[in-house]
């Protein structure tokens, strides 16, 4: 299949995914797990950075369109597509990726992407929950939402990439 | 110039990272308003639609729950239309003009309560007559404020809301104060103007005062769950249950005030 296609497919099933099922679930009022992140982690290691923070910016106003919160996840997602190449490169080491396209969990091994969607999400997690709050009045409130919203999106990313890990490998 | 180009060059990055930032937070900025900016008004058409559909699947599976509500809603009405006719049968007569209020019915097709500002989004919009700052009630209590509308759609700010405030009144005592959200807790609100001379009994029914120029007077808030009196000069606390089960909220009415541009047109006297 084409490239862009399953890009696009990718982006479109992933932002219905969030704000049609995760956004609805309820788990005590500090968790809210963020999946729609693994566009931006998934995307391929050639990408030129700028269409990075543009993807970042387009895909988080897209979400912000959703949930009624303008300038929200843009502003969120755009910082972790900026850190995106400096992440890879710190988690990678000497590692070189010359014949791997993207960062995906059937490619590299499960610590080196359990790492690196670590870093990711607190990232992304740090800087929404702190333009919520638009100010540090909350901190307290703030860093638990951080806490307990970070090892589930983690979780749910990872469950979601090995799913679709498997199913490369069947064909 | 050479030099200006060289240098957008070779930083394109990081000035594109700054500027997308900037634009995000201005967005962000002006969303703080209670009137929020045309982005998200122009969206809900399509967000809207998407929405609805996926509501209409939900819809299914709380048909008998909606049912029960709206039949235990009609029953309630017909006991108090009865008391009307029965007391005041030779004076009541409904007349157009009589009529304060115009409750327009409208559907739920997105809500959210673990965000720290929440909003609804109803399948009603300019068409079906809906307005800006129109208020909103459901069976059980009141719901929210309109802050949005497109043809089809309305957006409303929830009371699950961090600047959210509502004129309150304590039924038994008459005393008014501030209804706020500030738990994270889409149960309760939170009331922090109590003089030290009023005493609450948990169960204290709470309703909408006339102060609150939103809201119409006597609509139901919600109870006391707990209530915190202070030791020093200072005012007490209450904890208020809502009313409104927001995690299950289907159906709701829009509240057309009659008397509003009237009312609006004497308080822009004093303005």
């Amino acid at each position: 299949m084409n490239k862009t296609v399953l890009q696009i497919i990718r982006f479109v099933v992933l932002v219905l995914f969030q704000v049609l099922v995760i956004n609805h679930i309820r788990l005590g009022g500090y968790v809210h797990p963020y999946i729609y992140l693994i566009f931006i982690m998934l995307l391929p290691f050639n990408t030129p950075k700028w269409q990075l923070l543009v993807l970042g910016f387009v895909l988080g106003l897209t979400i912000d369109l959703f949930t009624g919160t303008p300038g929200l996840h843009a502003g969120a997602t755009t910082l972790m597509a900026f850190c995106r190449p400096s992440v890879i490169r710190l988690i990678s080491g000497n590692q070189k990726f010359e014949n791997i396209q993207e960062p995906n969990l059937g490619q590299l091994d499960g610590i080196w992407f359990l790492r690196y969607a670590l870093v990711m999400v607190l990232i992304h997690h740090f800087a929404l929950f702190f333009l919520e709050s638009f100010s540090f009045r909350l901190i307290g409130q703030v860093l638990l939402r951080i806490l307990l919203s970070v090892p589930v999106s983690i979780f749910l990313i990872m469950m979601i990439l090995f799913i679709f890990k498997r199913e490369k490998k069947r064909e | 110039m050479y030099n200006l180009q060289r240098f957008i060059l070779k930083h394109h990055f990081v000035i594109l990272f700054i500027l997308l930032e900037v634009i995000s937070i201005l967005l962000l900025a002006r969303s703080q308003n209670f009137h929020r900016n045309r982005l998200v008004n122009t969206s809900n058409a399509v967000v809207g639609k998407i929405y609805e559909w996926s509501s209409e699947v939900g819809n299914y599976f709380r048909l008998n729950s909606a049912n029960k509500q709206l039949a235990e809603e009609n029953a309630m009405l017909r006991r108090q239309l009865s008391i009307v006719y029965d007391t005041t049968a030779s004076i009541f007569n409904m007349n157009e003009g009589d009529t304060l209020y115009e409750y327009i019915p409208a559907q739920v097709v997105n809500n959210s309560t673990n965000q720290a500002n929440n909003y609804i989004i109803i399948n009603k919009g300019t068409l079906d007559g809906i307005q800006r700052e129109m208020s909103v009630m459901s069976t059980d209590g009141i719901v929210g404020v309109v802050t949005d509308v497109s043809r089809h759609y309305a957006s409303i700010m929830s009371l699950l809301h961090s600047k959210s405030v509502v004129g309150v009144r304590f039924k038994n005592n008459q005393e008014i104060a501030g209804l706020k959200w500030e738990t994270n807790n889409y149960r309760y609100g939170m009331v922090e103007d109590i003089p030290t001379h009023i005493v609450l009994q948990k169960g204290d029914t709470v309703v909408t005062s006339s102060h609150s120029f939103i809201f119409p007077e006597d609509l139901m808030v919600g109870t006391v769950e707990e209530f915190y009196p202070t030791a020093v000069d200072a005012l007490s606390k209450a904890k208020i249950r809502f009313a409104t089960d927001f995690s299950t909220l289907r159906h709701v009415y829009v509240i057309k005030d009659l008397h509003k541009p009237e009312l609006d047109s004497l308080k822009a006297k004093f303005q």
